[in-house]
């Protein structure tokens, strides 16, 4: 075994090129940012130190909060409706009578294989007024009336948002958790249901306590995501009405590019990523808590 | 009898839902090519009807219009996408493989350097990218994005990797080595086959991945010829946005890869993500 181990100049060699790779494209460049962020930059040669002023300043300010409302109405919106319907869908799939099953996956994995860019143009059709299919559905049933200019809406146009994106990941959701029920063994749900269980307390009680651990981690993507929100917006809305449907990652986007001001918007960019974390750790103890109290209804029920 | 009756109804139920949920998958996509062969008149007559005489002109005007460089920008896509993936996979072999088997100092220090990797949201790094970019001159090449994205895939294949390579019994290599296989000659051509089925995971993850991705390429990348097909897509807007038709037939064209790549190999990728799921 001892001759197996390589020498430390051939670990070396391999690890080389990629380790430096990624360092530089990730490391540097967050170190740089964190640096850039405690000066006032325009994106000339002039930089002028100022401190945690651009912290103070991101504490202050208004767009940047709105905008994480925003995220955080999405997160809840996408949690209900990503993770939430594809969990539905799995139990409708695991029932006995479900046919076409490969069908369902394929076609349901398919929109989460599309650019973020694409779908929010076809979605951008979809809303349009005057050939948007939506417009087109709601008069074809007789309510004409409720057509509107919907991304126009500044009351509407965050849900009007979150629906491509509910749209595109269910599939996605659906065939993680079903890789995970498929695991589970089939003699258990049987006896449960010999034992009388109905569909809805089968899902609850013996399935997702079952798949805990999947579950969280579809949680944890699914928020991570939903901070990292761009694309879709930008190509629907670029944040408008006004600010309406603005998202931190896309704020960041404007502050820095559009208004060259590179030092605050190094300083949002730090804001996003702490508020991440912050956001991704208080579901993992959320999770932990509420299974905590799980534990404690399997033993009461069994 | 009464009970299996109530069973088939409620199977009728469920069956339906699922089926419109399969629909209302597809259905965009198939709303999208059945408009794209209308001309803009007969799409603003009825934009639900199939075609009554299904014309390609609005892919010829795409394709031939010289302010567009769709072929160009797949061409873009398909050479960064395909580099990228090459490398994210061997990297991922290579690096995800000397975690998970050798021990050497600073394997858990790496080990924790690619999960913090995964954790950062990229958007963070936008602006400082933009600047080390632009300072080493590597901003607006053929050849840019590639950085960006092997260091963004990077984790993800590691971490793939190393959970597959542990489920391989450690005898192989133990034997190997008795026969007198050197390490590189044994990782390379007695392990990098075993792990075909996790590279292909990756591989398929990565490829989606890197055709799609946007704010990198659209803060890097100014030339329009070096466009990515994303960045492409974002031009038609601007001239077309009354012709949809037209419109949608640019978007199929820059989806056709994707399409034809996921519907071939359908099983392939499903079979891949599941694994990866389960070990993730």
């Amino acid at each position: 075994m001892g001759s197996r181990k390589p020498k430390a100049a051939i670990i070396v060699a391999y690890l080389f090129v990629p380790m430096a790779l990624y360092v530089f494209s990730v490391f540097i460049p967050l170190l740089t940012s964190v640096f850039y962020s405690f000066f006032e930059w325009k994106g000339g040669p002039n930089k002028t130190f100022v401190g945690l002023e651009n912290y103070i300043m991101l504490l202050y300010d208004k767009e940047f909060w709105q905008a994480f409302q925003h995220n955080i109405y999405l997160v809840v919106l996408c949690v209900i409706g990503q993770v939430g319907i594809a969990f539905v869908l799995v139990m409708v799939m695991n029932s006995k009578g479900t046919k076409f099953k490969d069908m369902h996956r394929t076609f349901g994995f398919f929109p989460s294989t599309i650019s973020h860019v694409a779908i929010g143009f076809i979605w951008t059709m979809i809303y349009d007024s005057r050939r948007g299919l939506l417009n087109w559905c709601l008069t074809a049933v007789g309510l004409g009336d409720k057509t509107q200019v919907w991304l126009n809406n500044p009351k509407l146009v965050m849900t009007l948002v979150a629906i491509p994106l509910i749209w595109q990941y269910i599939g996605y959701y659906m065939l993680i958790l079903l890789s995970a029920t498929s695991s589970i063994d089939n003699q258990i749900l049987e006896s449960a249901e010999l034992d009388g269980v109905n569909g809805f307390q089968k899902a609850v009680y013996i399935v997702m306590p079952m798949i805990k651990n999947t579950i969280l981690i579809c949680l944890v993507l699914c928020v991570a995501g939903n901070m990292k929100v761009f694309d879709n917006i930008f190509v629907m809305t670029k944040g408008g009405p006004g600010n309406a449907s603005m998202v931190t990652a896309l704020y960041g986007y404007i502050v820095s590019f559009k208004q060259q001001n590179m030092g605050y918007g190094s300083a949002i960019s730090v804001g996003i990523f702490v508020l991440g974390i912050l956001l991704v750790g208080s579901i993992q103890l959320l999770v932990k808590l509420f299974s905590k109290e799980g534990i404690g209804n399997e033993e009461k029920c069994c | 009898m009464k009970k299996s009756a109530v069973n088939h109804i409620i199977s009728l139920i469920l069956n339906t839902c699922m089926i419109l949920f399969s629909l209302t998958c597809i259905y965009p996509i198939i709303w999208i090519l059945s408009s794209s062969l209308k001309v803009k008149r007969e799409f603003n007559a009825d934009i639900i009807s199939l075609p009554e005489n299904p014309t390609l002109i609005n892919f010829q005007k795409i394709i031939t219009n010289p302010d567009y460089h769709i072929l160009a920008s797949l061409g873009n896509s398909f050479l960064t996408t395909s580099i990228s993936v090459f490398f994210i996979a061997l990297f991922g072999f290579i690096v995800g493989y000397l975690l998970a088997r050798v021990r050497f100092r600073g394997n858990k220090m790496i080990g924790i350097l690619l999960l913090m990797g995964m954790l950062i949201p990229i958007h963070s790094l936008l602006v400082p990218i933009y600047v080390v970019f632009n300072r080493t001159g590597l901003s607006n090449h053929w050849y840019t994005l590639i950085f960006p994205y092997i260091a963004f895939g990077l984790p993800i294949a590691v971490f793939l990797v190393q959970g597959y390579v542990k489920e391989i019994s450690i005898e192989l290599e133990e034997a190997a080595a008795i026969d007198g296989c050197g390490f590189s000659r044994t990782m390379f051509q007695i392990i990098m086959p075993i792990c075909r089925p996790v590279m292909i995971a990756i591989a398929i993850i990565e490829a989606f991945n890197c055709w799609n991705e946007f704010p990198f390429a659209l803060v890097l990348l100014k030339d329009a010829r070096l466009h990515t097909v994303p960045l492409a897509m974002t031009q038609f807007t601007g001239q077309f946005s009354s012709d949809y038709p037209q419109i949608m037939a640019a978007m199929l064209i820059t989806m056709a890869p994707i399409v034809i790549l996921y519907f071939a190999f359908n099983k392939l990728i499903i079979k891949g993500m599941v694994a990866g799921a389960v070990k993730g």
